[in-house]
């Protein structure tokens, strides 16, 4: 320490050693991650890591629920309710969205399950009852206990609890409060099972455990490291009818430093089929390695993996007409094309060529996910990007591909931070707003707050084309909104409505209260597409500001530009 | 236990059945209406419900459940004007599935309304004279009628009892007119005040039928109060009336169970009659059992304070005495398919319609064929309770107009092809949109159907009519305990086998074989018919003989 003490002139030093004299711990390591940050950006906003960084993280506990006509559902999601008070990190679920494989690494799990037919379990619960039967894995840490519904007048009263339970135990889990049987009439049972449940775990509360915003400290390493990320999960958000396709996709992402706003960064291959061809056409060996950025590859790898080879730019296209001393029009076009249309003299001077042409673009993707609450994963929003050209359905290279990825499949990607787009400290308002694809960004911001238990409201704003085939996460979305972490949501269907319904009509229906919002110092955010919908959203809020505000034009611009200063207007649009 | 049901205190609590079903509209997050609501939902028509083939695929897509709402007509009598019946068309075209479905009541379903069309739909069928009110929910019912005109001379004078009966019962509030067709809210309360439902409605759904010897099309004696028209030498002479009938029972719990009603007597004028099935509906309600939904229809009140009772009890209210039961006879339960001339010369073409599903299909576009008909304006359209339609006061004159267009849309040719059970045959609704189904029933009884016709011709017993009936779980509503051969779902792709029931619905039948899935129906089948075939007596029947060769024991 000597040497540094020395580097730092007397009141600098004061002033240190006054910040850093009797800090605890965590306090220690998040100054530690303060400076790193500055270090790293030197940017103001990376005070992100707001005090609340030094509070003990809560506890996690995971709630989930197995119901047919909507009761365990109730019951829990009030449960979770409570429990977030209580300041734990609650990730509730219904069991039909539960992963299955995430059951091993529960340390907490507590289960509301009704019973059906004659002693049978929910539909939205077989596949979990099914999997606890077929053992073949064991729950060594999971502590555990269940809420069993049921009704008395018939003969298997809550069998299905009864067997969770006990099944339960089989497998290893430690039974922390023993299972409570409701009749009907649930509500008491429910409420003195839970409190059983929190007394039970307040023991076993870990003291501030560190494990912590370690994760909030923005790390310059991981920067541009490379991933490896496995798919976990894939499916279309879409239900069948819908003109488009959204996919959710959950990567598993041990380790994977980021932050709420940040996105991944992929480099997508070339069409395997299109590279054999143009390798035919041109007969140039594959197994060639030549020179690329500071290595060497093949000329197939090149092909394949690193460079960008469909809609050249007219600039490339300008470059490939000197190299082939030929007259060509500048328009836009796939190499293949270029070939075919404008053949190359020889192998030497498709070489060539191959010099000219662009480096693959990453394509970016905002992470869906929070890292408090999706804990080793990062979870992806992707539309499939489809496009015409001259009559053909033609549709964009890496969406294509994040489209078919199957789970067990993997990822190459790297963590694209963002800095402009973090979430405010934890009792700000946030108004989101997020049609579309945009709603990632703020399935992680939610989520994130919801797991931290931050005190500031929220309001979303999410637009689609249809309210029954395209409200994407729309159950995360209600059950945000039934615990209150969510205090408004305002939708925008489209279709759904005669009359063409978006994000930024809903926002000028509820001009007043959201000026009221601004004024109070709520911090605003636009995800998604640029053209039009961030634009139009834009001058949107800036007609909401002039006339509730009562501003002039100019003050109006003035108004909006301090709001983007102090970080208070934050936009993730492509 | 004593304690009141849920549904009592929403009830009570719904200041007249309004609940906060304006606000479940509102909200835009779901598709549903709030829970409370959905019970209210009901006294004004509709159900809220769930596409349930579609539930595991939209979980797996963060989507809720594909919720929507099916609503059902208020029809005294099962009548339609021409001009009502396109209005009817258009709706469903324009904001449901599509399918119109007749009900086992005579009454007409939709499916499939997105909670943004109610009021949309609602408007349209106000347009066109028609309402919703109390079609569901714990209050009187569609009140039935024996559809065909043909029956009697006078079948218009007791047809038009339905109606009566109908606006005798309807609850005073004005919440419908509020909430769906946006009316101002009344200033003075008081207009609205019940003395029959008071704020406590039924304990229970209430049902009853009019029906005119010798057809019980109408099931009477499956309602809570059942009146058979007595009519002598061409004048209606007055109701005999029965109370307690009720289909549905629950499995595993033994204190449920279907029941016929009972014959307590006759009354000879309108004024009695009228005045007899109040105050019956009136001690339902100080009576009826208010904690335990499963017991609480008029026929569970009747069993637990004895008929005797019941009838002093009406005596009382009503101030007079129920004079002893006319002479009646049952000949028949069906519908008479084809052309039919009645007593004042006008025609009647009665049309087959597969478990009430009226559609376009590749051979038959019976949907379409309807609207052309409509549209002529030179038909009334009738609905049976055995799910069939019956194009009606045609004039001898326009006969033939509508006999070319039931042509070209390809329907008598189905109505005289269809074999004689599968005409008799009923199924429920089910799957998909009933919440309750446990197996299928009218998507699955048709080919169910087509593989029993051929049993019966290896048996030779293609001309006997049967009466077979499938619901999906044992709430019957397409009456399988009131049939020859009944089929009640319990589990999917399973049913309990019924036998034993009579032809013209005064008998219920009893399980013969629990849990049978489709082969073992058909080698049970094969077996039954073959020793119905060489054993039956002339004429026997084949529920008759079901009990006679004691294959159950009533
Ligand atoms: C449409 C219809 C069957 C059909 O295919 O025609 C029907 C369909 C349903 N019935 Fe029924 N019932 C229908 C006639 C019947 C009958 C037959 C009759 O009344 O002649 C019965 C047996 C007689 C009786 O009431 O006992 C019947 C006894 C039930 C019951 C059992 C009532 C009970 O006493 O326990 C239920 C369940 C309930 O009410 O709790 C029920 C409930 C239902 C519901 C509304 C399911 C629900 O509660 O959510 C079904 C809607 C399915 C759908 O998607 O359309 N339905 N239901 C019939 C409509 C009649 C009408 O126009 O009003
Ligand atoms: C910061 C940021 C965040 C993002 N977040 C998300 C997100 O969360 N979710 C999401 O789905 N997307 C997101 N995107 C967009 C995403 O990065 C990609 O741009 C998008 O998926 C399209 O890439 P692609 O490879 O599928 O299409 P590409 O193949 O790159 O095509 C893109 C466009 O180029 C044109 N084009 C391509 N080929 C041709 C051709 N042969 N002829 C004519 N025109 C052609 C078309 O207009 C097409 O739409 C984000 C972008 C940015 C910058
Ligand atoms: C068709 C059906 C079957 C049922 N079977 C049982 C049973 O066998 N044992 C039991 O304890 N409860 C049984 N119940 C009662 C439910 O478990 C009870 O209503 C519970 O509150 C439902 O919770 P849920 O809404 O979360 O599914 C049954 C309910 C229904 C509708
Ligand atoms: S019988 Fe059961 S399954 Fe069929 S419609 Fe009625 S309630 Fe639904």
């Amino acid at each position: 320490m000597n040497q540094e003490k020395n580097m730092l002139a007397g009141p600098k030093q004061t002033l240190l050693t006054g910040l850093t004299a009797g800090a605890s711990r965590e306090e220690l390591i998040w100054i530690s991650g303060y400076i790193a940050a500055l270090i790293e950006g030197g940017e103001k906003d990376t005070a992100i890591p707001e005090p609340v960084v030094a509070v003990p993280m809560p506890q996690k506990i995971t709630l989930v629920y197995g119901t047919e006509t909507g009761n365990s559902k109730r019951v829990a999601t009030e449960l979770a309710a409570k429990a977030k008070k209580k300041q734990l990190q609650v990730k509730l679920a219904s069991l039909d969205q539960y992963r299955l494989t995430d059951l091993t690494k529960e340390e907490n799990l507590f289960v509301v399950i009704s019973t059906q037919g004659d002693g049978e379990p929910p539909v939205a619960a077989q596949k979990f009852y099914d999997h606890i039967h077929r053992n073949g894995f064991r729950l060594e840490k999971t502590k555990y206990s269940v809420l069993a519904l049921g009704d008395t007048s018939y003969p298997m009263f809550c069998k299905t609890g009864e067997d969770v339970d006990a099944q339960l135990e089989k497998l290893g889990g430690k039974r922390i409060v023993p299972i409570r049987k409701c009749d009907v009439d649930y509500e008491a049972d429910a409420d003195t099972w839970f409190e059983e449940v929190i007394r039970s775990l307040s023991q076993t509360v870990p003291a501030a455990t560190p494990s912590i915003k370690v994760q909030q400290v923005p790390d310059i390493k991981s920067n541009k490291l490379i991933y490896t990320g496995t798919v976990l999960s894939h499916i279309n958000l879409h239900d069948t009818g819908s003109s488009r396709e959204t996919y959710h996709i959950e990567l598993s992402a041990e380790g994977v430093d980021y932050l709420p706003g940040d996105s991944i960064a992929m480099v997508p291959e070339n069409n395997a089929d299109r590279v054999e061809e143009i390798l035919s056409l041109t007969g140039i060996d594959r197994t060639r390695t030549i020179p690329f950025k500071e290595s060497t590859v093949t000329v197939y790898d090149l092909l394949r993996k690193k460079i960008g080879i469909v809609f050249l730019h007219e600039r490339v296209i300008k470059k490939y007409a000197a190299v082939v001393q030929q007259e060509i029009p500048e328009v836009r076009m796939d190499l293949f094309t270029l070939l075919q249309l404008y053949p190359v003299k020889n192998t030497e001077q498709f070489e060539e060529v191959l010099k000219i042409l662009p480096a693959q673009s990453p394509r970016i993707y905002t992470i869906a996910s929070s890292p408090s609450t999706h804990t080793g994963e990062i979870h992806l929003t992707v539309e499939k990007d489809v496009f015409e050209i001259n009559g053909t359905q033609t549709t964009g290279l890496c969406s294509a591909h994040l489209s078919q990825v199957a789970p067990g499949s993997t990822i190459e990607f790297f963590i694209q931070r963002n800095k402009r787009f973090r979430l405010p400290a934890p009792e700000k308002d946030l108004i989101m707003i997020g049609p579309g694809t945009g709603i990632a960004a703020f399935r992680s911001f939610i989520s994130e707050r919801d797991a931290t238990g931050a005190s500031g409201k929220n309001w979303l704003f999410f637009g689609e084309e249809d309210f029954v085939t395209d409200f994407l996460y729309q159950t995360e979305i209600q059950d945000w909104h039934q615990t209150g972490v969510l205090s408004k949501v305002s939708l925008a269907f489209s279709k759904s409505k005669s009359t063409n319904i978006m994000v930024q009509h809903k926002l000028l229906e509820h001009g007043k209260e959201i000026f009221n919002w601004i004024e109070s110092g709520a911090h605003l955010y636009v995800c998604g597409q640029k053209t039009p919908m961030s634009l139009e959203v834009e001058s949107a809020l800036l007609g909401i500001i002039e006339r509730f505000g009562g501003y002039s034009a100019k003050e109006t611009q003035a108004y909006f530009d301090k709001m983007k200063e102090e970080g208070r207007y934050s936009k993730d649009v492509y | 236990m004593s304690e009141k049901s849920g549904i009592e205190k929403i009830k009570e609590a719904s200041d007249s059945l309004r609940g906060t079903l304006k606000e479940s509209l509102r909200d835009e997050l779901t598709g549903a209406i709030r829970e409370d609501d959905q019970a209210l939902i009901k006294f004004h028509g509709m159900y809220q419900q769930d596409d349930r083939d579609k539930r595991e695929e939209r979980a797996a897509k963060k989507l809720e459940r594909l919720y929507s709402f099916m609503i059902r007509l208020r029809l005294p009598g099962g009548f339609l004007k021409p001009e009502q019946w396109v209005a009817v068309h258009e709706i469903a075209g324009e904001h449901s599935t599509g399918v119109i479905k007749i009900t086992s009541r005579q009454t007409l379903q939709l499916h499939g309304i997105i909670k943004s069309k109610i009021k949309p739909t609602i408007r349209s069928f106000s347009k066109a004279k028609l309402d919703s009110i109390a079609t569901c929910g714990d209050i009187n019912r569609n009140v039935l009628c024996s559809s065909h005109p043909k029956e009697s001379s006078i079948h218009e004078e007791v047809f038009s009892y339905a109606d009566k009966i109908s606006r005798l019962l309807m609850p005073k509030t004005k919440a419908y007119y509020e909430i769906w067709l946006d009316e101002q809210p009344l200033l003075d309360k008081k207009e609205e005040e019940d003395p029959l439902y008071q704020d406590r409605y039924l304990p229970r759904k209430f049902k009853i039928a009019i029906a005119i010897p010798p057809n019980n099309d109408v099931d009477v004696f499956a309602n809570d109060i059942g009146l058979i028209a007595v009519i002598e030498n061409d004048t209606l002479k007055g109701f005999n009336i029965a109370i307690g009938g009720g289909l549905s029972s629950t499995h595993g719990n033994t204190e449920t169970y279907p029941r016929l009603a009972t014959m307590i007597g006759f009354t000879d004028t309108e004024e009695k009659t009228l005045k007899a099935i109040y105050e019956i509906a009136t001690i339902q309600r100080d009576y009826g059992n208010r904690s335990d939904r499963k017991l609480a229809r008029l026929k569970y009140t009747v069993d637990k304070y004895g008929v005797e009772w019941f009838v002093k009890e009406i005596e009382a209210r009503t101030g007079f005495a129920l004079q002893p039961a006319r002479e009646y006879a049952f000949t028949s339960r069906k519908d008479f398919f084809g052309w039919a001339q009645n007593a004042e010369g006008r025609w009647y073409y009665t049309a087959f319609s597969e478990n009430g599903r009226i559609r376009d299909d590749e051979q038959t576009r019976l949907k379409s064929a309807l609207l052309t008909i409509a549209k002529t304006g030179k038909a009334n359209f009738r609905f049976t309770c055995n799910q069939n339609v019956i194009i009606s006061d045609v004039l001898d004159a326009d006969k033939n107009s509508i006999e070319t267009i039931l042509a070209d849309y390809g329907v008598s040719k189905e109505t005289e092809a269809s074999s004689v059970i599968r005409r008799n045959a009923m199924a429920c609704v089910a799957f998909p949109t009933c919440p309750l189904a446990l197996a299928e029933a009218q998507r699955y009884l048709p080919s169910l159907l087509e593989k029993i016709e051929l049993l019966l011709q290896k048996h030779a017993l293609e001309k006997e009519e049967i009466i077979i009936r499938m619901t999906g779980c044992p709430n019957g509503c397409a009456r399988s305990y009131a049939a020859e051969i009944g089929f009640v779902g319990t589990a999917y792709g399973r049913y309990n086998m019924q036998l034993g029931g009579d032809r013209i619905g005064e008998r219920l039948n009893k399980i013969y074989k629990e849990n049978i899935e489709e082969p073992e129906i058909l080698s049970t089948l094969d077996q039954l018919f073959g020793t119905y075939a060489v054993k039956r007596n002339t004429n026997e029947t084949f529920g008759d003989f079901s009990l006679r060769e004691k294959w159950v024991t009533i």
